[in-house]
């Protein structure tokens, strides 16, 4: 192993590698990334609003996508859009939507659950204030609820982005052409696994990096600024 | 959990058969003092020379030989499901090793248990006879230059190709069908490069696409679900996923040679191995073997 490390040749076979392999699967990776964060965060914003709503069938709704998509692996759940969306739709999945509809869906229903945590945060008295000034559901939202939401929930929020630039790489197991398939790819190719996966695991680790600090300022950051807080009841 | 039980009966038979070994010795047992083994490779017995290497004598000492071999190729190294036994020319050819090794006929070693097996794929022999999980891989693996760098190679003792398995209903007929279709091979294969350099050969004009899959099984359930179209691995391992629905097509290429594979470290072991295969081939033993499993 540590001779392995420190073993030039193999080392020059990586960077052989690198602008043909590793760099078109860290661009893949990114893309699937950002593509999947945009399409949880939309996925997690309706169904986060649907389960604090009044309306029972939206509360039903959100209830049963949240669970069952946090209580299932998130590979069983790629392998079945893998193997069973072509029988359905009749074509093949390209790769790029197959790791956005995963990670997307998947991150959508923890997102949404962020979300509604963020939401019940917000003191009733902050929704009855909005209705008296005369505000409807959606207005109330949009200017009261969800921008002190927002404070509350961006550290979580950051951390499921963190997860869901990592779980992209269970693509890999479909061939998804992303960073970690073409890894994975060249070390059993090559045998070289200390310069297939070290470097892999580099360059996920600076796309999540930045994130993990966004996130700890974002959480320090939310300590700081003041939330509203719960009033006492006054007599 | 299935590999942490699979671990604990591999231990489990590696101490029966220390124990079975120290009990009953292997060469010099009662059983069979008559004659030398009638399958004796041509090389003179390691254990009867004095200067046994030290990885051949570690072997030796832990009284078991263990195998990387494949568990699903027909023919060559499948796992019976009804017995649990593993079966074919590779499996055969790791008793004659073994019975080199413990100075004994293949048959007795396979009697008493001399070699244990481990499931190996294309991906997980390399490091596995690497970290010493198992101390020979003899598991369809192709030699090729790049590979003789990192592993001991013996004399070939198999020659095959690779082929083409395409569903019926695709219409494919030949590999001039292919342009633009996805070819699936297996991770850690050389089907592909097999493949460019056949069609340049050729002058084929054909430019599929590539994806790699951990293991033929994956490989079979994308092409039934046609996620890819072809499934293009050693024939004699397409072979046991040819069915109703399916053909192997005609073309074949990049003719490659199989052999078995030691750590790069143990020459010894590497020079005994290569001993009982060159042994087997010059006897024409390995032609029964062969013709006994079926394989053209």
């Amino acid at each position: 192993m540590i001779t392995d490390l420190f073993n030039v040749k193999r080392w020059e076979a990586f960077f052989k590698v690198l602008p043909g392999q590793y760099i078109p699967g860290f661009l893949m990776t990114l893309r699937v990334a950002l593509a999947g964060l945009l399409l949880a965060l939309v996925l997690g914003i309706i169904f986060g609003l649907f389960s604090t709503s009044k309306v029972k069938i939206c509360k039903l709704l959100s209830r049963v996508y949240v669970e069952f998509f946090q209580n299932t692996p998130l590979v069983v759940q790629v392998f079945f859009y893998y193997a069973c969306l072509p029988y359905v739709i009749g074509g093949r999945v390209p790769k790029f939507t197959l790791g956005v509809i995963g990670v997307g869906i998947y991150h959508g229903a923890y997102i949404a659950e962020v979300i509604r945590t963020g939401i019940e945060a917000v003191p009733r008295g902050q929704f009855e204030a909005a209705y008296s000034q005369g505000f409807n559901y959606l207005q109330t939202m949009r200017y009261i609820v969800l921008p002190q939401t927002i404070k509350i929930i961006m550290p979580s929020l950051a951390n499921q982005a963190l997860n869901l630039v990592k779980n992209t790489s269970v693509l890999a197991m479909v061939a998804g052409m992303d960073l970690m398939y073409y890894a994975d790819s060249w070390g059993s190719d090559r045998g070289y696994f200390v310069q297939a996966y070290l470097p892999c695991a580099l360059m996920y680790f600076l796309i999540c990096f930045p994130l993990a600090k966004l996130a700890r300022w974002l959480e320090v950051r939310a300590k700081q600024t003041p939330v509203p807080k719960k009033r006492k009841e006054v007599a | 959990m299935k590999s942490k039980a699979m671990k604990t009966s591999a231990v489990l038979v590696a101490a029966t058969m220390m124990m079975s070994a120290v009990l009953t010795g292997c060469g010099g047992s009662t059983s069979a003092p008559t004659t030398a083994p009638t399958t004796a490779p041509a090389a003179a017995p390691a254990a009867a020379a004095g200067d046994v290497s030290a990885d051949v004598q570690k072997i030796m000492d832990a009284g078991v030989l263990k195998v990387g071999c494949k568990i699903d190729v027909p023919k060559f190294g499948l796992q019976n499901t009804g017995t649990g036994e593993m079966e074919g020319l590779e499996i055969d050819l790791a008793y004659h090793i073994a019975g080199e090794i413990f100075d004994c006929t293949a048959e007795e070693a396979k009697a008493d248990k001399l070699v244990s097996f481990q499931g190996v794929t294309a991906k997980t022999r390399g490091p596995l006879v690497d970290n010493g999980e198992v101390d020979l891989v003899i598991a369809t693996y192709t030699i090729t230059p790049e590979r003789k760098e990192n592993w001991n190679f013996t004399t070939p003792y198999y020659t095959d190709a690779v082929g083409l398995l395409v569903l019926k209903e695709s219409g494919i007929t030949s590999i001039q069908d292919l342009n633009g279709k996805v070819i699936g091979v297996s991770q850690g294969s050389t089907s592909k490069e097999g493949f460019l350099a056949y069609c340049e050969e050729n002058g084929f004009d054909v430019k599929p696409e590539f994806e790699e899959f951990d293991g033929y099984p994956s490989l079979a359930a994308a092409l039934a679900a046609k996620n890819i179209d072809v499934f293009s691995v050693d024939r004699a391992i397409l072979a046991g996923y040819n069915d109703d629905t399916t053909i192997i097509l005609e073309d074949r290429f990049a003719e490659q040679e199989y052999g078995v594979v030691s750590k790069l470290d143990n020459k010894g072991l590497a020079d005994l191995a290569d001993g009982v295969v060159t042994g087997l081939k010059d006897s024409g033993k390995m032609d029964e073997m062969l013709k006994e499993w079926g394989i053209e």
